[in-house]
């Protein structure tokens, strides 16, 4: 069989290794192109294997490779995909790609630029395509410091505080998922994610906390979880489009993949223990962000905290511990790659004519700036769940999955569902303030000049374009997409909530959400298992 | 006409071709487009009329021969076992709708042509048009809930992009960002309500809930739940606490009846509507007086017998509509804006159609609903011509002041249709025999003199009937104050004295006018004016010192309305209710039976006040001219406060707009202060630890190798023996 995912991961980052021979002199025409042309091979290379190799009736671990690599320390080169996985290739191949061709504008040491673009599309993708926590941690790491440099050199005013930020919050979060990994291995005999999911069931309770709130501070600096987001503010808000679009698009998502992945999939009775935890920390994280990106008076936070805000959705599905609640977490985190990409690319593109970022000194460049304006409410509408977009689907699988979720009482459910749903009238609240703020009323002549507002060229409009069908498509028919990793999501579910129906470990107070009636159901609807 | 029912799907999806193809082209091919533009309008006017002749076509088959309602669903959504669908339905209330839509909006993008005509954006207008049209047809053949909040949000959308066409008007971008947050306030309680029926009924299906909430009941009640579709939980939580059960029910149904709230602009949630009609008159006309303002009360009707079993949801929507009722009426007796002054009259008969909802009349209220969309529509279209005029008299810069009526007067001089249809409306709007708002209204108030008179004295109803009548009664006299003020008298827009005490008054409410006269190119449209002015570009001066008659293509869907506005009641005669045969509850076959005495009694009363309303308008704006103001100086402070919408503005502004402003700089301020001050704090903490630790820099790599393994080792073996 063609080893798919290696080539996949392989080819941009050898690419990547051509581009310091390549020749600057023409402002880096050659570097861009040549960076295009490979980004887009392997996206077509990702389409190619998801259309030919890959089942989406089967929840099981596809493609799988496997080669021994360091045997002493048990390390192989290991990667597969499925459900969980293959729509975040998916979106990286795609997301990376577009994120190349908003880069046209780079000018400064394009050569190294686009260099640590191509390593991290590679990075990125192992990211979520390796099954060898070993593995997973070199790619989780890899994928850093060029985040790190793409920060420091190219960013804003603050980008050295805003680097240094970012590379100790992540730095640190790692440690974590080294020294569970290394746990792990002792505990389980393998660094294979899939064996040790299937050895799930010898970790004892206490091991289980310690690992799962291990990595639940790791990813909780990723996703971002409420209080460890605020690296990612200032990170935001110095970098430039398009590392945005990967911060946005991309990395964020690598938190609520691993979240699933290892989280949930690993540590099902650790998940009863916490996923109250995660619901409520997704509900603060819903309130607390869009409070603090309606208060915010720069442009590009504004929009970072509404990202903290929407991954909120991630949690709450997570801990609904049901099938669709799973599935909208799952969903929010493709639409919010795809939308919070199209938003930060729209305020690079605003920024580049306005050349200020500051909410209050703009208003009135609709008239100058159709296109952008249009293609800004578009996605601005799109954030803000509005139905026929992705957005929308995402949420309300949320909200459906964490109504119905058998497993807490009535208050709870209520409580959360209500709180949550403040979220639905906060967000058009500070997204529209915005809109209102940059393109209606009268131009600002003090600051804008009004001969540098030029509309949006060709380039822009087709990325936009780019984003925009499957944002759409999505918001009209959502099962086209949901049935990629439907099967993966139910059966980790199902798995999960059996075991946590079956295990009788102390909960302390957080049993007081549970309903007590929820252990005793998995005797009477014991629920056939796939797999 | 099996086909035209397979058809249905296509009655939304044409104009929404329609919105897609015109939007590309803004998009992609701007100046071509900007060339073409009439064929833009001809693709959005075509498309609807296909769907009006469709909708017609499936109108007049459903009432005809009474067929069961129709229905094609799909699986839009899944996660294992679970399903979303959705699709169409086509009852005899949805074919109504689809009539009533498709016919006013076909009239009102005709309207818009000549009323549009010189916008740069008209081209986007016809755009936002038909997809506004779309998700309102959209809306009205959802056949569960959760296509209907789909739709619902649209509407909301497309409401929002209109009021704010005019995007470089201040007060336009905050109207619409008011429209979209108020409305999100009722989608909340909508989407809330939505998620706890399905909690209990495990179904988003309109008939399956009320069906599945009726068994609930009955077990509260102490029935077996045998044989029934409820959740075994369910069914164990209701027999444990049957009252609770119910108070949870009534708090749901309550919570999706806040949707209809603000999307019919009911109190407290109505302050959207009035800020409204910053957006182009055409659109105030089709959204914001026919249509979309309309599907709160669609969605009542939708999910009544979801309310009807519970007396208090139904109480809590009557009182809701009649207080709505009689807060938009005293707004409307002092407005001098002609588009304000309309905007609280539909907010006031949008009470009495949900008033008549929480009255159990099902039948009256769509009755209503439908007439009113008629004369409400065409009124709206007739303060556009108008306005028109006026903008040609006091020109385009001067918005505002187009739209005041003391600055109007003696129109009908010049604008002989607009004045003969404004006449027809403010006649049927009054309840006036035999025009369809007499009829439609005298069902309503019929209803609730039955239930609170006739069938034993009933003080909740009796006193709905009785604010109901008050109610008719302010509307004749301020329809007709505002007839009186625009139509009949002097033509006051020439007397600069008027025009320079209005425009300080104005100015001094909004510093509006700076804005727009500040503008060397007014970016806004024009809205409307003469195509000879065109060539005359925006010279201030050089406008006409005579209002005139608007285009045919203004008046002729004036005239055009006029017909249903005279004629539409005379489908739902009490003795001879072809309309409630067809349109009635589900599960209500017949209407209540017709009493002549009743009608006199009912019918006789109203008539009789509101012909003491127009009197009264006739003798205080037509006989003494010289008292409305010495009487407003003399109850000043009620005067203020009808002026001043109750203060309500005012109030959301201290409370909510200040108040969640506040509260948003208080966490920015907590993120900035505490949680990162916390980050800052450690680092500072890490640089006093590196001062430390630099004296165990010894330069000897055996030793950070010991450092190193000394940390990992512990962790290693505390997690191995776990």
């Amino acid at each position: 069989m063609f080893p798919w995912l290696s080539v996949i991961i392989l080819v941009p980052i050898l690419a990547a290794l051509v581009v310091p021979f390549l020749s600057e002199k023409d402002g880096g025409k050659t570097i861009k192109w040549f960076s295009l042309v490979v980004g887009i091979i392997d996206f077509i290379l990702i389409v190619a294997a998801f259309v030919t190799s890959y089942d989406y009736t089967s929840s099981s671990m596809q493609l799988v490779e496997r080669y021994p690599w360091f045997p002493p320390i048990g390390l192989e080169w290991s990667v597969g995909v499925d459900g969980l996985s293959m729509p975040l290739v998916l979106l990286t191949g795609f997301i990376t790609t577009l994120a190349i061709a908003a880069s046209w504008p780079v000018t400064l040491r394009p050569r190294f630029f686009f260099f640590l673009l191509l390593v991290m599309y590679g990075g990125m993708i192992g990211v979520f395509a390796v099954q060898d926590m070993l593995l997973f941690f070199l790619f989780w790491e890899l994928e850093l410091i060029p985040v790190y440099l793409l920060l420091a050199i190219w960013g804003g005013y603050g980008r050295m505080y805003a680097a240094t930020k970012f590379i100790l919050y992540t730095a640190i979060g790692s440690i974590f998922i080294l020294v569970v990994g290394v746990a792990l291995y002792l505990q389980a005999g393998s660094l294979n994610m899939v064996e040790i999911a299937a050895a799930s069931g010898k970790f004892s309770f206490n091991f289980q906390l310690l690992c799962f709130g291990g990595l639940l501070i790791a990813y909780a600096v990723k996703l971002p979880i409420f209080p460890m987001h605020t690296w990612l503010p200032d990170a935001h808000g110095e970098a430039t489009a398009p590392v945005h679009m990967l911060l946005a698009g991309i990395l964020l998502k690598m938190g609520g993949y691993a979240l699933m992945r290892m989280n949930v999939g690993f540590f099902p009775e650790a998940t009863e223990w916490f996923a109250p935890i995660l619901i409520g920390l997704g509900v603060v994280n819903i309130i607390y962000a869009a409070l603090t990106s309606f208060a915010q008076r720069n442009l590009k936070r504004k929009i970072a905290y509404s990202s903290i805000s929407h991954m909120g959705f991630v949690l709450i599905g997570i801990g609904s511990l049901t099938e669709i609640g799973m599935n909208g977490a799952m969903l929010q985190m493709i639409s919010h790659g795809l939308i919070g990409a199209s938003l930060f690319f729209l305020v690079g593109a605003t920024y580049d004519r306005t050349h200020t970022l500051q909410l209050p000194e703009m208003g009135g460049i609709a008239t100058r700036m159709p296109k952008i304006f249009a293609m800004f409410t578009t996605c601005s509408m799109a954030s803000l769940a509005l139905p026929g977009m992705s957005g929308f689907v995402a949420e309300l699988m949320v909200f459906v999955g964490m109504s119905t979720s058998s497993a807490y009482t009535f208050e709870f459910k209520a409580l959360v569902v209500v709180l949550a749903a403040i979220g639905v009238i906060l967000t058009p609240i500070y997204l529209l303030s915005m809109l209102r703020e940059i393109f209606y009323g009268k131009l600002n002549h003090e600051v804008i000049h009004e001969d540098e507002l030029v509309d949006a060229e060709p380039r822009e409009v087709f990325i936009i374009a780019c984003l925009l069908v499957p944002i759409i498509g999505i918001g009209v028919y959502p099962k086209l997409t949901t049935d990629i990793f439907d099967k993966t999501t139910t059966a980790l579910t199902q798995a999960t909530v059996k075991r946590i129906q079956t295990a009788q470990n102390p909960l302390g107070i957080l049993s007081k959400v549970y309903d007590p009636s929820y252990k005793t159901k998995a005797v009477a609807e014991s629920v056939p298992l796939e797999n | 006409m099996e086909l035209a029912y397979q058809a249905a799907w296509l009655i939304p999806v044409l104009p929404l071709m329609a919105a897609l193809i015109i939007g590309l082209g803004i998009l992609c091919f701007k100046g071509w487009t900007a060339q073409h533009r009439l064929w833009a309008a001809g693709l959005s006017i075509g498309t609807i009329a296909l769907a009006f002749a469709l909708s017609t076509l499936i109108f007049f088959t459903s009432f005809w021969s009474k067929r069961e309602p129709f229905t094609k669903l799909f699986t839009w959504a899944q996660a294992g076992n679970f399903t979303i669908d959705v699709g169409y339905t086509v009852d005899n209330l949805g074919a109504l709708m689809l009539f009533v839509v498709t016919a006013v909006a076909f009239l009102v993008m005709v309207y818009s042509h000549g009323y549009m005509e010189h916008d740069p954006g008209y081209v986007r207008f016809f755009a936002y048009l038909s997809l506004f049209s779309s998700s309102m047809l959209g809306l009205v053949l959802s056949p569960n809930l959760i296509q209907v909040y789909i739709f619902w949000e649209l509407v909301g959308m497309c409401s929002y992009l209109l009021i704010g066409f005019w995007f470089s008007k201040k007060a336009a971008a905050d109207a619409a960002q008011k429209a979209f947050v108020v409305n999100r306030v009722g989608d909340f309680g909508l989407l809330l309500g939505i998620l706890g029926l399905f909690l209990v009924t495990q179904s988003f299906d309109f008939s399956v809930i009320a069906e599945r909430l009726e068994q609930l009941y009955e077990v509260a009640k102490g029935a077996s739940p045998e044989g029934m579709g409820l959740a075994a939980d369910v069914v164990k939580f209701v027999q444990a606490n049957p009252q609770l059960a119910l108070g949870l029910a009534t708090v749901v149904c309550l919570l999706a009846f806040m949707g209809p709230m603000a999307k019919s602009a009911q109190f407290p949630l109505h302050v959207w509507l009035p800020d409204a009609m910053e957006g182009p008159t055409p659109i105030s006309a089709l959204i914001h007086a026919a249509t979309m303002v309309a599907a709160g009360v669609f969605l009542v009707a939708r999910m009544f017998s979801i309310f009807e079993a519970l007396p208090t949801v139904m109480t809590c929507i009557a009182w809701t509509g009649s207080i709505t009722g009689v807060v938009g009426a005293t707004i409307a007796l002092t407005q001098m804006d002609i588009k304000k002054g309309l905007a609280y009259s539909t907010i006031s008969q949008l009470g009495y159609m949900i008033m008549a909802m929480g009255l159990g009349a099902y039948t009256a209220a769509i009755f209503h609903l439908m007439t009113h969309a008629f004369f409400k529509a065409m009124l709206f279209l007739g303060s556009g011509s108008v306005i028109h005029s006026m903008e040609g008299v006091l020109g385009h810069e001067n918005a505002k002041e187009s739209q005041d009526m003391r600055l109007m007067g003696g129109l009908k001089h010049y604008m002989p249709v607009t004045s003969k249809t404004f006449l027809i409306g403010c006649l049927a709007i009054s309840g006036i025999f035999p025009l369809s708002g007499f009829w439609s209204k005298d069902a309503i108030l019929g209803e609730a003199f039955t239930k609170g008179i006739l069938e034993g004295f009933e003080p909740s109803a009796a006193a709905l009937w009785l604010i109901g009548v008050i109610t008719a009664g302010m509307t004749a006299f301020y329809m007709f104050r505002m007839y009186f003020l625009t139509f009949e008298g002097e033509f006051r827009g020439n007397n600069p004295e008027v025009f320079s005490m209005v425009k300080a008054e104005l100015s001094s409410a909004q510093d509006d006018q700076e804005e727009v006269t500040a503008h060397a190119e007014p970016a806004y449209g024009p809205g409307a004016m003469e195509v000879t002015e065109l060539e005359q570009g925006h010279q201030h001066h050089d406008h006409h010192h005579e209002p005139h008659e608007s285009p045919w293509s203004m008046t002729m869907p004036l005239a055009i309305l006029a017909v249903p506005s005279i004629f539409a009641g005379l489908i739902g005669l009490p003795w001879m209710n072809w309309f409630g045969a067809a349109i009635h509850a589900p599960g209500h076959e017949e209407a209540h039976k017709f009493i002549l005495s009743e009608l006199a009694i009912v019918a006789g009363s109203s008539t009789v006040i509101s012909l003491a309303g127009i009197a009264l308008a006739y003798y205080l704006y037509i006989l003494r001219p010289e008292l409305p103001g010495q009487i407003a100086q003399s109850i000043k402070p009620l005067y203020q406060f009808s002026k001043q919408k109750w203060y309500m503005d005012d109030l959301y502004e201290w409370i909510f707009v200040r108040g969640s402003r506040a509260l948003a700089q208080t966490a920015l301020t907590t993120d900035k202060k505490v949680i990162d001050g916390a980050v800052n704090l450690s680092g500072f903490g890490a640089i006093l630890a590196g001062e430390g630790l630099k004296y165990f820099e010894s330069g000897r790599t055996q030793f950070y190798v010991l450092v190193f393994f000394g940390a990992i080792i512990p962790l290693v073996i505390l997690f191995g023996l776990l």
